[in-house]
């Protein structure tokens, strides 16, 4: 039987009389790195922000991690890991004092040595006493993954994590989700309007489009249904018929 | 570690990295070490003319300052904690509400197994601990400047009633913080969100003690006592100001506190003090909702 780690059942956001996400159903497998595409505006940040507790849905219920977002948030949250797009920190504090205070926020006690296994994994030691005002955005989004992973949750999600990142940058985040996927078996829900992305990265890919997801399959059945990446992209576009 | 003592050592942590408050406070400490002095410069002036003007046999009556009370320097702090301590405690408050959304980190933190009453509660005890340091470090100072100037340590009485003074100050600077949090909490711009608290201080601490005397034209102009009103417009307004009048309130029991005795202690004014404070809290603690924390990215 399949687990989920992700499971929406009509998934409803509206913001005054614009609904942003209509009725989504997803379910995501444990252990899935999952992309979820769209163009702005399609309602992916909306979903994360739903389905990380920091939105109230109007309507629909999910289940992260195996927790009720509406009746157990703060299980859900002990559950997951959080990179938002163009992640920020505490810029007059240390790399390890931002680090600190996530990881005591997610109950880690003593958080030195998790840190320290952390910043081993993405291979970004010696600028534990430098201030975070001083970082390249790359360097931020490494922070970011730093802090979403310290405690090893069962779910990270990354929204839009290439964004501003240079090639190098890229690749290197790009290495560490499969890596950490692969080494820790978190389950990985990534934002993203990039093609080449989910198509490098991800296990299953979802098309979301003005709130309704209009495709959901695995990478290899989704490179099967599209076989180019322009056939790909004229899905991502163009209207296209909601998934069951 | 709990996560109240986690959010609160990184308020602790962040004020202390940030120059905007250690400027403030700076400054505080300053005003408060120098205002004893400025008591005790005033008093030496006054009695140097009194000694001339008594040899030259102009009076015979006794110097009005050699009865003065050991704390009667202390005085001059009252006014600066009222005027310079509590715009350092708003600015500290709105500071600590907006910081997240400034850093654009309330996110990470509300993805974090805390509840947002433990989060603002944290918030408010490390902003505690910040005053409580401060208004500690200012009675220090104002001990020892008063022991010099008195020639000798102060007594157990004296500094008895300097820490209850102490706590008093700390009391009425938190109120006014949570106050700054509460404006940083619900206005989205900075500049807004300092400039509210700060109208609504002028207000308490200037405008609502004058509507009673600027009322009574006789009082305002002349040092006499007036009849006691019982009924009136003035009686009626008087009632109605003197509760919110914070500032008034904090003068008037922090001088209970330095020279009254027990049985003349004002405990209806240091009553005000006390629960504008606690009302201030369990407003911020008990009442944000979270989506106030996130700056409304998504609304």
């Amino acid at each position: 039987m399949t687990s989920f780690a992700i499971a929406t059942h009509g998934l409803t956001h509206r913001y005054g009389s614009h609904t942003v996400l209509d009725e989504l159903e997803l379910e995501v497998p444990t252990g899935e790195i999952f992309g979820l595409l769209g163009h702005n505006g399609a309602g992916k940040t909306t979903t994360v922000c739903i389905l990380t507790t920091l939105l109230e849905a109007t309507d629909g219920t999910a289940r992260v991690a195996g927790f009720d977002i509406r009746t157990a948030p703060a299980r859900v949250r002990s559950q997951i890991g959080y990179v938002p797009e163009n992640v920020q920190f505490y810029d007059d504090l240390t790399l390890m004092e931002n680090l600190r205070f996530f990881a005591r926020l997610s109950g880690i006690a003593k958080p030195d040595a998790p840190i320290e296994r952390t910043l081993e994994f993405l291979k970004f030691e010696g600028h534990e006493s430098e201030r975070l005002g001083t970082f390249s955005k790359g360097m931020r989004q490494r922070v970011g993954l730093a802090q979403a992973m310290v405690h090893e949750p069962e779910v990270l999600f990354l929204d839009e994590p290439t964004s501003g990142l240079d090639p190098e940058g890229v690749r290197l985040l790009r290495e560490t989700v499969v890596r950490l996927n692969a080494e820790a078996g978190t389950t990985i829900f990534m934002n993203t309007h990039l093609l080449s992305e989910v198509t490098k990265t991800c296990t299953s890919i979802g098309i979301l489009r003005a709130g309704k997801l209009v495709h959901h399959d695995s990478l290899a059945g989704t490179l099967g249904a599209y076989p180019s990446e322009d056939a790909l992209e004229r899905a991502y576009f163009s209207s296209g018929t909601p998934v069951a | 570690m709990t996560m109240l003592s986690t959010v609160a050592r990184q308020e602790l942590l962040a004020s202390r990295r940030n120059r905007a408050p250690q400027f403030l406070i700076v400054m505080f400490i300053a005003m408060v070490a120098v205002s004893a002095m400025i008591g005790w410069l005033t008093n030496t002036t006054v009695s140097d003319v009194y000694r001339q003007v008594l040899a030259e046999g102009y009076t015979d009556q006794p110097n009005p300052f050699d009865s003065i009370a050991q704390l009667y320097y202390a005085h001059n702090t009252v006014i600066y904690v009222v005027l310079i301590g509590s715009l350092m405690a708003i600015a500290l408050g709105v500071q600590s509400a907006l910081r997240d959304r400034k850093a654009s980190t309330a996110d990470l933190v509300l993805t974090r197994p805390i509840r947002v009453k433990t989060l603002l509660a944290g918030r408010l005890l490390g902003i505690a601990v910040l005053l409580a340091a401060v208004v500690a470090l200012g009675m220090v100072i104002t001990w020892a400047t008063i022991s010099v100037i008195n020639g000798g340590p102060l007594g157990v009485s004296p500094t008895v009633r300097l820490v209850a003074f102490g706590g008093l100050t700390w009391v009425f600077l938190c109120g006014f913080a949570v106050s700054g949090v509460l404006a940083g909490v619900y206005i989205k711009r900075e500049t807004t969100a300092l400039l509210v608290p700060f109208v609504a201080w002028a207000v308490v601490v200037f405008v609502l003690p004058q509507l009673g005397t600027a009322a009574r034209p006789v009082s305002l102009l002349n040092p006499v006592a007036l009849p006691p009103q019982t009924t009136g417009i003035f009686h009626w307004l008087s009632y109605v100001t003197s509760p919110l009048s914070i500032g008034e309130n904090f003068k008037t029991a922090s001088s209970g506190v330095l020279d009254a005795p027990l049985s003349a202690f004002p405990w209806a004014s240091a009553a005000v003090v006390s629960v504008f404070m606690i009302i201030a809290v369990v407003v911020v603690v008990l009442f944000t909702p979270a989506a106030k924390l996130r700056g409304g990215a998504y609304e």
